[in-house]
């Protein structure tokens, strides 16, 4: 059996990441392409290598651009290499671009898909995510699940039965297998902090491309920063936003972009995490770290109900909830949360 | 509400397309992309590529797709990331064969559309089962039946002949296939025996005709034919042999006997009214034409009475101010 997994940027890493280990571990044939939608060659690289991933068989450096462009040059570079590499399965994560453009280059040519990570949702089409989750679900022949309300999700969007796979959380599986090293790293104790921090990821349009609510949020920010430290490593998007509108970032800690294992060693050691990612309230929910989520919606609704993320969408919020927040005496492991995903997805892969 | 026609140019046939814009009585379109054709992949990636500037300049209320070519799938997706509301006119309709590179684009732009334009009833059902919303679902009736019903009196004019079998071919399947193209001309010729066959052939059928030698015999195979001629052709029939989706309606809608040559039809009200029958073996044919009969009456079907485009139009401005 032959898979040819597909992932174009950094939030598919730790996704590919277990399912590719365990492919190896059960002698299964394998080509990882790499659409390249990611514009930071140096952070890929630091990626793969912090996940124990081999370098991509293949490199399509579609670069960045527009959705429909970049969607555009995915299909174009894509088909070719599907047709040369006949897989079983056409392996897609997560909901990037290159997750939709791979799978209806596909389902076009009659090659069969699995999705990783499917029937997550939001519920808010104005996400470029939620357009790529739903396109690539309904195209995808097999339904590889995080939860089972992405199952519930799915059958309610007509998915036949045997299309639906529960597999679990696969970046809970990346989380485990790499948490230990993370903790040797040192990464937080080089920052030089005088207590648990505070750390923030912010990279959604809606937050960062809104000079107003970017403010909002800046403010808050900095009133948590009065009394906590905050940690920013800063999307060199969200960065540029920063310092052409010259906000006031206060004695907020700016810091560049930071390598999986460094993020995880950060995390894991923090008061609370802001953030408008969706990785990311999966993985401070895995550590037991308490999570505000700036935004109206998640697609990770697990987080809420075990009572690790909230969804603060209003910026003035922000510092109360902090002050508030107290870490979780034990991790929460909602349904999955197991580190044995990709065990059961390669179950499912191999067994059709 | 005002319009913008962009065509993408996925069709190359110059000559073609001017009949078919006279034939319909419409306008050149504003904006041609140009597109050409290539595989799959490359013509919607092209297609993306130049329709998203488009949309984003003129930012319309809604983008109407229409059917299940690439340029339907392609442009629900510009428009969706854009945020900009996309209807889909004929909305709802299934092959349940996925082989089918337009069942693909059908449910991507069901998928991602605003509004459902449903030709049939069944076409609501399949929506629901798939879990659309009942608010973006919307019953209008049959486009094509109102191009059909306008064209009629002129192409009954242009009518010259009759009692003949009509055939059109195009799909991959079918023509890509040798064994299966032979199987294909051999029961025509048979038919031909008997009737005036007349087909109009693509012009690369044309060339797998002749590069495989597989024989015409009888059959008239002419140049592919304009759409008011088209119509002629199918009123005055016997009976019709194809597998193209529009040629099921136009036959059910006049009353003509059809016979598809698949194993699928996406459009089941055309098998129901009783009108077209599915004969995925070529062998088959000759006895099938030869008992061919017209129903009595013409079938009465719900929306096939050339008010759709109007439907169509209501529901726009009805849901057009956000």
């Amino acid at each position: 059996m032959k898979l040819l997994h597909v992932v174009g940027a950094r939030p598919n890493f730790p996704k590919l990441a277990p399912v590719s280990r365990q492919a190896r571990a059960v002698g299964v044939d394998q080509v990882v392409v790499h659409t390249g939608q990611h514009y930071d060659d140096a952070m890929s690289a630091a990626f793969f290598r912090d996940l124990g991933l081999r370098p991509p068989d293949i490199n399509l450096d579609v670069g960045s651009a527009t959705h429909a462009v970049q969607t555009a040059r995915v299909m174009e570079r894509f088909e070719p290499v599907l047709l040369q590499h006949r897989p079983d399965w056409t392996v897609v994560y997560g909901d990037v671009n290159s997750t939709l453009a791979a799978t209806l280059v596909a389902a076009k040519l009659g090659f069969r898909v699995a999705h990783v990570e499917a029937g997550v949702r939001s519920g808010d089409r104005s996400m470029p995510e939620e357009i790529n989750r739903i396109v690539t679900d309904r195209l995808a022949d097999l339904l590889l699940t995080p939860s089972r309300t992405a199952d519930q999700t799915l059958r309610a969007e007509g998915e036949p039965d045997e299309e639906i796979m529960f597999v679990g959380n696969v970046m809970v599986d990346a989380l485990l297998y790499s948490v230990q090293r993370a903790r040797t790293v040192g990464f937080r104790n080089r920052l030089g902090l005088s207590m648990a921090p505070v750390t923030v990821t912010l990279h959604r349009p809606a937050n960062v491309d809104d000079p107003k609510r970017l403010t909002a949020i800046m403010a808050a920010l900095r009133e948590v920063a009065a009394k906590r430290p905050v940690v920013f490593p800063v999307h060199p998007r969200t960065r540029g936003q920063l310092e052409m509108g010259r906000f006031d970032v206060g004695s907020v800690k700016l810091i560049d972009p930071v390598s999986y294992l460094e993020m995880l060693d950060l995390v894991e050691g923090s008061h609370a995490v802001i953030t408008d990612s969706g990785g990311l309230q999966v993985e401070s929910t895995a550590l037991g770290v308490p999570c505000l989520t700036v935004r109206d919606t998640t697609e990770w609704p697990e987080t809420i109900e075990c009572g690790a993320n909230r969804l603060v969408p209003d910026p003035a919020e922000i510092p109360g909830a902090i002050a508030s927040t107290t870490r979780l005496d034990d991790p929460p492991r909602p349904e999955g949360w197991d580190g044995m995903a990709a065990v059961r997805a390669l179950d499912c892969l191999r067994t059709r | 509400m005002t319009q913008t026609v962009v065509h993408t140019g996925q069709h190359y046939d110059d000559a073609l397309f001017a009949s078919l814009l006279a034939d319909l009585a419409l306008p050149e379109p504003d904006i041609n992309l140009g597109v050409g054709s290539a595989s799959h992949a490359v013509q919607t990636a092209r297609i993306l590529e130049r329709l998203e500037p488009v949309v984003t300049n003129q930012r319309p209320d809604w983008v109407v797709i229409y059917g299940d070519v690439n340029s339907t799938a392609a442009a629900a997706v510009v428009a969706a990331k854009l945020g900009i509301r996309s209807a889909h006119v004929e909305a709802g309709l299934r092959s349940g064969d996925r082989t089918m590179p337009e069942e693909i684009n059908r449910i991507v732009a069901d998928r991602l559309a605003s509004l459902l334009l449903t030709p049939s009833r069944d076409a609501d059902e399949t929506l629901r089962a798939e879990g659309e919303p009942e608010c973006e679902i919307a019953f209008v009736g049959n486009v094509m039946i109102d191009s059909l019903l306008n064209a009629l009196p002129v192409a009954r004019s242009l009518a010259r002949a009759s009692g003949h079998v009509l055939v059109t071919l195009h799909r991959p399947s079918n023509v890509d296939d040798e064994t299966r193209l032979s199987l294909l001309m051999s029961a025509l010729r048979d038919v031909a025996a008997e009737r005036l066959v007349v087909f109009p052939v693509h012009p690369r059928t044309r060339d797998r005709l002749e590069q495989w030698g597989i024989e015409s015999g009888a059959v008239q195979t002419v140049e592919p034919v304009g759409y008011l001629e088209m119509v002629a052709l199918v009123d005055a029939a016997h009976a019709v042999i194809t597998d193209s989706g529009g040629v099921q309606e136009e036959t059910t809608a006049l009353g003509v006997p059809c016979l598809t040559v698949r194993e699928t039809t996406e459009r089941p009200i055309t098998i129901t009214a009783g009108t077209n029958r599915l004969v995925h073996d070529p062998a088959k044919l000759p006895g099938l034409v030869r008992d061919a009969t017209r129903p009595a009456d013409l079938p009465s079907i719900e929306g096939w009475d050339g008010a759709a485009g109007q439907r169509v139009v209501d529901a726009l401005i009805a849901g057009g101010l956000p």
